[in-house]
């Protein structure tokens, strides 16, 4: 046999009988001896000043960011001044966006519309449907976005936040997680999107899934207001004025540390089961402070961060405000679209104490989630009759004052039952279509993305049908 | 949906149920998704297969081999072997010489390459994943018999073509070469001698983990310090470790003089204190893959200096600086790499 071979082939083989030799950790001892090279070079040439003092302050600050009593104090004071400015910072320039391209620039362009004769079903197609819900996005999705992301930029530039990673990577490591999902899920709370962009700082495979797929879990900035309004009207009734503020606070902090909650179980659950063949590695780079670069940051976060999240909303917005628009105005017989399916799914939804207009409110505001209670205010307006109030069929309206959006949801036959369950639909649903994009970009698989979208519907399913049959048993 | 009409307990109830089948059918390894996928693979083209690895796996090592140990080692009854050997047969993949079972020159690559595909999996497994070690031979039986060839020698050539599989068997070559086997068992080991793990038999599977759970693996270094009829001692790594006789067979050592075996147990980079400095040693084998690179990458390599700077305030992870620069590692991976204080006998400390 050996007389057929040509002489490359020789020793070919005679390199692969010479590795069977070798054994198994020559690949550790050529790594070994090129660092040992590599070091013995910088010895020899490398001189070092001054890197010993400049590194001794920055022991002095980790000392007390990372120190057993004033460690979790400062972190959590910091987090929640960032979650302060971002929330009162954003009011004013939300108003502002609102009043100039809801009411103002709309009602021109109505009015424009009028003047060229514009048939009504196009301009409710592209202004009503369209316009508005693009508007919509932009007013209450810009602010919060420009303001939270430079300042968490900054945090990040500072050196601060591996730090925070460095605190809370214990709790994580037992869910099996990254202790840098801390500040993903930080960011979530920002924008799920954004957060789902920010897990890329874990290098490791598994726990880099992991903090993908659970990200979801962190309430987003365009579901705090939701839950703020929805736990005013009905959990902040059911005590006296002087604490219904207090207690309504205490409801959505209540949902969002629901939503950590099952941010962690889901992260064990799947490096328990799914996940557990990924490969996995753990370090945590602990980089030297340094006064943060602050036009590169401004830049970077609304350039990179919040102008390509806004970008693939409105994307999703338009075609969506269309799609709104149209359900709530193509007639079929009586009825119009939206209200067939929210009468055929209002008996399924009531199992999960939910009704019809909340199930296609979150279909169709999948964009974002801003948007959900300006449908679910129409849908209600449109499903009820009351024509009075309201700018029309499939035209998404908020009211004034909280007390007339209490009178309308009661009107839809909505109970405390019914609140409890949307805030905890609202915590527990699907990502808005701009994350499930971004979960697919950032990991490139179908099957993630499709795992990130419908397990959080399940368990919000589970969730609330529990919670609605449960009720029903004692108050049935 | 008679479950929108019923009563909250009835639904309650029904809810419970509908849980708990969801639960059943998600649960790893035993639920209904992993009982269907398992019903499926196991035809009869994987028993065939099995059959022949088994059958060279006794020719290389030169152990005697016939329809006893092939129902023994398939767990199957003694009829089912005897037809699947007859169809061997007639493939002409065995011969059969009275008792004895023998491989035809087809069956031997047959055999080998089966045997290439599993090895080079288990490898990929051990390097790639993050799948317990004791179950890197299932997942691999699983794996050999739906991968093609092509598959096979595409995932060889991005692992660098391994030429041993983690549990320190030789991965034969595509043209079917496999060195000769040498070593001897550790049993075989007299008081005092040195020698270095080659080879942990990873069947049967009961045993494996044994040796696993122990902290044994291919490349450890051991030092014999006693031995009678029913138990071997021996240091490996520092450690004390006692086997029966019939759990040393199932290691491989080839013997090694002069060796420069540790009989003390290193100390490890946990252990340091913070502000203390020290020497890295090495990192134990038992860390492997992705966190193994990862940390040589950052440079924890023999001969690197290494001290402990902070602490997290839930007490793990610890910051460890090296290189001029500050790298929080795990306590379950500190614990895996051996360090020595040689700048604190050098100084003065007391150690």
């Amino acid at each position: 046999m050996s007389n057929n071979r040509t002489k490359g082939e020789d020793i070919i083989a005679a390199a692969n009988s010479a590795r069977w030799e070798l054994g198994t950790n020559y690949h550790d001892s050529l790594i070994e001896s090129i660092y040992g090279e590599a070091s013995r070079i910088s010895r020899n040439t490398v001189k070092q000043k001054g890197d010993k003092q400049a590194y001794s302050f920055d022991l002095k600050i980790d000392k007390i960011v990372t120190s057993r009593w004033l460690g979790f104090p400062i972190m959590f004071i910091l987090l929640a001044l960032v979650f302060w400015i971002t929330v009162s910072g954003a009011n004013y320039p939300s108003g502002l966006l609102a009043s100039l391209l809801i009411d103002t620039l709309h009602p021109m362009l109505k009015d424009l519309a009028t003047t060229i004769h514009m048939p009504w079903w196009l301009s409710g197609v592209l202004i009503d449907g369209a316009y508005l819900s693009m508007a919509w996005v932009i007013a209450v999705m810009l602010p919060p976005m420009a303001i939270f992301f430079p300042i968490f930029t900054l945090l990040e530039d500072l050196g601060y936040l591996p730090r925070v990673a460095f605190n809370m990577d214990n709790l994580f490591r037992k869910a099996g997680a990254h202790g840098k999902q801390a500040l993903t899920m930080s960011m979530g709370f920002g924008c799920n999107a954004a957060g789902v962009v920010a897990a890329r700082v874990i290098d490791s495979p598994r726990e880099r899934l992991i903090a993908i797929i659970t990200n979801n879990f962190s309430l987003c900035n365009g579901r705090w207001p939701t839950q703020i309004l929805i736990a005013t009207i009905f959990i902040g009734s059911l005590v006296p004025a002087k604490i219904a503020g207090l207690v309504s606070a205490g409801a959505v902090v209540t949902v969002a540390l629901l939503g950590i909650f099952f941010s962690l179980a889901v992260s064990w659950g799947l490096s328990k089961t799914v996940l557990k063949g990924e490969a996995s590695s753990f370090s945590l780079e602990l980089p030297p402070y340094r006064p943060p670069q602050v036009l590169q940051t401004l830049y970077t976060s609304l350039i990179d961060r919040t102008m390509i999240v806004l970008w693939r909303a409105v994307v999703f917005a338009v075609p969506a405000g269309i799609i709104i628009w149209l359900v709530a105005n193509i007639h079929v017989g009586d009825l119009s679209l939206a209200e067939y399916f929210i009468e055929w799914s209002n008996p399924f939804a009531l199992v999960f104490g939910l009704n019809g207009v909340i199930l296609l409110a979150y279909i169709i505001a999948i964009p974002a989630n801003e948007i959900v209670i300006p449908t679910v205010l129409m849908l209600t307006v449109l499903s009820t009759g009351m024509s009075d109030i309201g700018a029309g069929s499939g035209v998404m309206f908020e009211t004034d004052s909280i007390g007339n959006t209490a009178s309308i949801l009661h009107a839809g036959g909505w109970t405390l039952l019914t609140g409890i369950n949307l805030m905890l639909f609202s915590l527990l649903h699907n990502p808005c279509s701009t994350t499930i994009m971004t979960i697919y970009k950032e990991t490139r698989s179908v099957k993630w993305t499709l795992v990130s979208t419908f397990l959080p519907i399940l368990l919000g399913l589970i969730v609330t049908f529990f919670t609605t049959q449960v009720w029903y048993l004692f108050h049935g | 949906m008679i479950l929108l009409q019923s009563s909250p307990g009835t639904s309650l109830l029904a809810g419970l149920g509908i849980l708990l089948f969801i639960i059943w059918l998600f649960w790893p390894a035993k639920g209904g998704i992993a009982w269907i996928s398992r019903l499926i693979q196991n035809n009869k083209r994987a028993l065939m297969e099995d059959a022949l690895k088994f059958i060279f796996d006794c020719e290389y090592k030169q152990v005697y081999c016939d329809v006893n140990s092939v129902a023994g080692n398939l767990n199957i009854n003694m009829d089912k072997a005897g037809r699947l050997l007859l169809r061997l047969a007639s493939l002409e993949l065995i011969v059969w010489n009275r008792q004895a079972i023998a491989l035809t020159d087809a069956g031997r690559s047959y055999a080998l390459r089966i045997v290439r595909i599993h090895r080079i999996w288990e490898r990929y497994l051990a390097d790639q994943t993050g799948i317990d070690p004791a179950k890197w031979h299932g997942e691999a039986d699983r794996i050999e018999h739906y991968v093609t060839e092509q598959e096979t020698e595409k995932l060889a050539a991005q692992l660098g073509n391994p030429v041993f599989d983690p549990h320190g068997d030789p991965i034969p070559t595509a043209e079917g070469e496999l060195p000769i086997a040498k070593g001897v068992s550790l049993s075989s080991l007299h008081e005092g001698e040195f020698g270095r793990i080659t080879h942990l038999e990873d069947e049967p599977k009961s045993i494996y983990e044994q040796l696993v759970v122990l902290g044994l693996y291919p490349g450890m270094e051991v030092y014999i310090t006693d031995v009678d009829d029913k138990k071997i001692s021996f240091v490996a790594n520092g450690d004390e470790c006692v086997l029966t006789p019939l759990f040393a067979g199932y290691i491989t050592v080839e013997k090694i003089t002069a060796a420069p075996v540790q009989k003390q147990k290193y100390p490890v980079l946990s252990s340091l204190k913070l502000g203390e400095e020290a020497e890295v040693i090495g990192i134990s084998p038992l860390c492997r893959g992705l966190q193994r690179r990862r940390l040589m990458d950052l440079g924890i390599v023999p001969g690197s200096t290494i001290s402990a700077v902070m602490r997290s305030p839930s007490g793990d992870p610890t910051g460890y600086r090296f290189l001029g620069t500050t790298i929080g590692i795990r306590k379950q991976h500190a614990d895996l790499i051996f360090i020595k204080h040689p700048l604190s006998k050098e100084h003065g400390y007391s150690a």
